[in-house]
């Protein structure tokens, strides 16, 4: 409650603002330091290509390096691999951050 | 004599071998003819066998000197004169008291008419008995010639040759007589009469059919007006025949004007008479289909059209039909009243069941000029038919039926595009209104016209008019997705929502598809086949075949955008602008709109919107999720306002897929602001590494006034709330001050602030700088005398596009933001060539920008871009050409 006070007639009377409901808007954003995927190219709020939904559905995951990639890019990379995959940025070791 | 020499001319040596006798007999012999011929044919008490005698002798005498030619010739002539002085002059001087009558004129003194029918009646008779007693002479020749004859070749001559011969060259010349010296105004009297006896007829069998009425009434009282009708003409057809055909018969009306008519063509008229009955039909008929279809269009009037057209005319033609036909057969009239019907009831089949060629033929054209009429009717009016359309459905029938029997469906196009181009397609129309008629069209014309023919034709001058529009994309989408207010099945949905549309090709899709699951069976593929129609002659063969074209309402509102992209986007920004002015979660509506459109549009085209619903979708969850946990950490120090976690809701989108956002900063009081952090440190602390940024100037506020004697609800924006929470530290503020505090420029503040001035709550006062508006609050409610518009803390909705706010850039502003990246090649172009014409700016643009951003607007969207930079004075426009402006 947000009390205040006014003068009326020399007495003073109670008056308020109550809010009632508070809907707001809001976006959500990864916390990553780069816009995009570098291996799609598309933006990390988005998807990537394989998906259809963003956020949950198609999550970041950072490396070691501390370089994010969508999770589906760099299992896709990491996968065709045939020996020890490299970040496809920093070509260190690719390692899943923990 | 000069027939006398001709006749010899030729045959000179018999003249020769006359002797005196002969000539002598010759002589006597003609002028006895002549005498005898002359007092005969003067004679109106021809019953004088002696004259007869006499008249017969001396032509046979003269036949048998080859004479023959000139008897006949003779006779002729004398008749031709009697008839022309005596019966002709005397026939039209009855009718000269009436040469300035108009028969168009609608004069219903009864006094004339009874007149001019009995002047009719007397004339005709007169004339007739006349041409009778003259044809009596002409037997008498008949009679002569042929004992001529027999006594030359010595057998039986066929007695009707020279009968027939002398009797038709009679019929001409009474016709001829007659028809030159015909007065112009008889053809209307005649019209005029038929008319009037039909109109009698008319309403006598009107009576009757009332009687009938009442008889069925008491044996049918279940039955109603509407189901009789059909039921009449239809089971009941013999039984009305036979009643109506008694009726003629014994009527002494339609013996009369059979008389009229026989009389009529006795001296030759045939063609006349049947020219005045069948014009006066028709004018009865003309008369009442207008009476019958009127400006009524919710009922079918085809079927009484139809009734009656059996009842009154045909039943009219009948009688005369069987009268004149009757006469004719038979040589005693009065057997000639006398229908086979009538006298033998055995034949009662054959005189009903078979109508005659004559009267089927007569049918035809009654039928076929009823339809025309009605039809031509129903087009005139075919604009008014299809405001009201699905009331009108009736009338539409009516006309579907008429066109199949008259195939005038061009007529139909040609109006109804007149009366669009009149009515519709004007400035005044608003889209809305154009964009229902449209629907309604496509309707209306779907029931004529399955195969969408002409309805390919009418639409095209209303989408030619709609693409000029600028809300037409707009109005589309409102209609496509309002109309179903929340729940589907749930009243207030408007007849004509297209969401309703929608859902009915739904449902005629999966029909199709059981369709195409049993197409693969050939017997039905060969049923298909047989059953295949070819397309109207008036079909446009680069249009394809009517499989491709059958008619889909939203396929055709589709077509007056072009292409379906552009719908798309328009229904994106508009749903995005109403999910963010949500304050719940509730999105059932949205998510079946969306299902529909997915059908239609493809499940890529609506991908970013399906991504827009389950963002609010997910947004519910994970408000759940924040709340539960919040509470699941007790938060001890509850702060002093009674704003808490639990009064916040918020909606969490993935920006990327939205339209772009407007984003204004705006200062929230300082507890709603906190409250914003800790709900997104929550929502960072369950969804890590994910956070949010929030969009301080959008969603809505649901606050409460609270003065002494009343409370009063409003649902805001979070900048009203704002302002008006200001007000509780600090009674009165200035604009800037204000402005200031909430964090957003002095006009939009003020701009803002209206709402809560209109709203009495605050008012407004000139401070002592005249920019620097100063802003109170009310302090009593009733001092403003605004406290009747909202007692009783009623709540007052204020949809975000009120007063001109946005929560989402308008299309146009997304296209003007897309545009500027072009500026620059633009302007490029124009220092290197000079100068450019539309077409070339659009084709360069379209070849070099193929990289980020892809060049893919349209050429009026290049148009109007250009035309803005022209505006801001960057371009010149001189001849079509565009330069850079120096």
């Amino acid at each position: 409650m947000l009390p205040y006070f006014f003068e009326w007639d020399c007495i003073s009377v109670h008056r308020e603002v109550s809010l009632n409901r508070w809907h707001a808007v809001s976006s959500w954003t990864w916390d990553a330091q780069d816009e995009t995927c570098g291996i799609c190219r598309m933006a990390f709020d988005g998807c990537c290509p394989d998906c259809k939904l963003p956020g949950d559905d198609c999550p970041l995951i950072w490396g070691a390096c501390n370089h994010a990639f969508h999770l589906h890019c760099i299992l896709k990379w990491v996968n065709s691999q045939s020996a020890q995959a490299h970040c496809p940025m920093c070509r260190r070791e690719w390692q899943f951050k923990e | 004599m000069t027939c006398d020499t001709s006749s010899s001319g030729c045959d000179l040596d018999i003249l020769d071998s006359l002797s005196d006798d002969s000539i002598l007999e010759i002589s006597e012999n003609w002028n006895g003819f002549c005498a005898s011929s002359e007092s005969l044919l003067k004679g109106s008490d021809g019953d004088d066998s002696s004259l007869n005698a006499e008249f017969v002798m001396r032509a046979e005498n003269l036949c048998k000197h080859g004479l023959a030619s000139l008897v006949e010739q003779h006779l002729f002539r004398s008749i031709e004169e009697i008839f022309e002085r005596n019966g002709a002059r005397r026939f039209w001087s009855y009718f000269e008291p009436y040469s300035n009558f108009a028969p168009s004129e609608t004069n219903k003194d009864p006094i004339l008419e009874e007149e001019i029918q009995q002047v009719i009646c007397k004339a005709l008779e007169e004339i007739s008995s006349q041409k009778q007693f003259q044809e009596k002479c002409l037997s008498l020749l008949a009679h002569a010639l042929q004992s001529y004859e027999e006594d030359k070749l010595q057998e039986k001559a066929n007695p009707d040759s020279i009968r027939d011969y002398l009797f038709s060259k009679y019929q001409l010349i009474v016709s001829s007589v007659l028809l030159t010296s015909l007065p112009h105004h008889f053809p209307g009297i005649l019209h005029w009469y038929f008319k009037g006896r039909l109109e009698e007829l008319s309403t006598i069998a009107a009576a009757n059919s009332e009687d009938e009425d009442e008889l069925g009434m008491n044996d049918k009282m279940d039955l109603d007006e509407k189901t009789k009708l059909p039921y009449k003409c239809g089971d009941m057809d013999s039984d009305i025949n036979q009643k109506y055909a008694v009726f003629s018969e014994n009527n002494k009306l339609v013996k009369n004007i059979g008389m009229v008519v026989r009389n009529l063509r006795n001296i030759g008229f045939t063609s006349m008479a049947e020219d005045a009955y069948a014009s006066a039909i028709f004018f009865l008929l003309k008369d009442k289909v207008h009476d019958l279809a009127g400006d009524d269009y919710r009922s079918s009037v085809l079927e009484s059209i139809k009734a009656w057209i059996q009842a009154v005319p045909l039943q009219f033609l009948r009688a005369l039909l069987d009268y004149l036909g009757d006469f004719t057969s038979c040589d005693g009239p009065s057997s000639g009243l006398k229908s086979p019907l009538a006298s033998h009831p055995s034949l009662c089949y054959s005189g009903t069941g078979i109508p005659s060629e004559g009267l089927v033929r007569w049918q035809l054209r009654l039928e076929y000029y009823a339809y025309e009429t009605l039809q031509d009717l129903r087009i005139a009016k075919l604009f008014e038919i299809i405001v009201d359309y699905p009331d009108s459905a009736p009338a539409i029938e009516d006309l579907k039926q008429c066109l199949e029997y008259t195939g005038q469906h061009s007529k139909l196009v040609d109006s109804f595009i007149s009366s669009l181009r009149y009515r519709l397609l004007t400035a005044g129309a608003s889209t809305n209104d154009i964009l229902h008629q449209y629907v309604s069209t496509i309707k209306a014309l779907r029931t004529i016209d399955p195969a969408g023919v002409f309805l390919e034709a009418v639409g095209e001058p209303i989408r030619e008019y709609l693409r000029g529009r600028k809300d037409t994309i707009k109005c589309i989408v409102t209609m496509l997705t309002d109309g179903t207010g929340g729940n589907p099945n749930g009243p207030g949905s408007s007849g004509d929502s297209l969401l309703e549309e929608l859902n009915r090709d739904e449902e005629s899709q999966e029909n199709t598809i059981v369709d195409d699951d049993i197409n693969t069976d050939d017997k039905q593929a060969w049923i298909n086949a047989q059953n295949w129609e070819p397309d109207p002659v008036e079909a446009d063969p680069s249009k394809g075949s009517r499989y491709r074209r059958k008619v889909d309402i939203l396929g055709m509102i589709v077509g007056i955008i072009g292409s379906k992209d552009q719908l798309v986007n328009e229904y994106r920004v508009m749903l995005a602008e109403k999910l963010l002015n949500k304050s719940d979660y509730d999105i059932d509506a949205e998510i079946r709109t969306l299902e529909l459109l997915k059908i239609h549009f493809g499940e890529s085209s609506m991908q970013k919107c399906e991504i827009m619903l389950n963002d609010l979708i997910d947004s519910k969850r994970t408000n759940t999720n924040i709340k539960a946990t919040i509470k699941h950490q007790a938060q001890p120090e509850q702060r002093d306002l009674d704003v808490s976690l639990d009064n916040l809701n918020a909606t969490i989108i993935s920006s990327n897929f939205w339209p772009p956002i407007q984003d204004e900063a705006v200062n929230l009081p300082e507890p709603v602001e906190q409250l914003l952090t800790d709900y997104a440190k929550r929502y960072t602390e369950i969804k890590t590494p994910r956070k949010l940024i929030w969009k301080k100037n959008l969603g809505s506020v649901k606050l409460e006034l609270q003065f002494e004697d009343r409370a009063m609800q409003f649902n805001v924006t979070p900048l009203h709330a704002s302002i008006i929470m200001q007000f509780q530290d600090q009674k009165k503020w200035t604009s800037k001050d204000l402005a200031a505090a909430v964090g957003v420029p002095v006009d939009v503040l003020n701009r803002r602030i209206n709402f809560w001035i209109s709203k009495g709550v605050l008012v407004e006062s000139m401070g002592a700088d005249s920019a620097d508006h100063a802003f109170t609050l009310v302090e009593t409610m009733n001092d403003t005398g605004k406290s009747g518009t909202i007692d009783g803390g009623c709540e007052e909705l204020l949809a975000g596009d009120e007063d001109g706010e946005r929560s989402v850039a308008s299309v146009e502003d997304q296209l003007q933001k897309e545009m500027t990246v072009y500026e620059k090649f633009i302007s490029g172009m124009l220092t290197n060539f000079g100068s450019m014409a539309l077409d070339r700016i659009h084709n360069t643009l379209k070849m070099f920008c193929i990289a980020d951003p892809t060049y893919d607007k349209s050429l009026q969207q290049l148009q109007s871009f250009l035309s803005g930079l022209v505006a801001e004075e960057k371009l010149e426009f001189r001849d079509g050409m565009y330069f850079l402006k120096k």
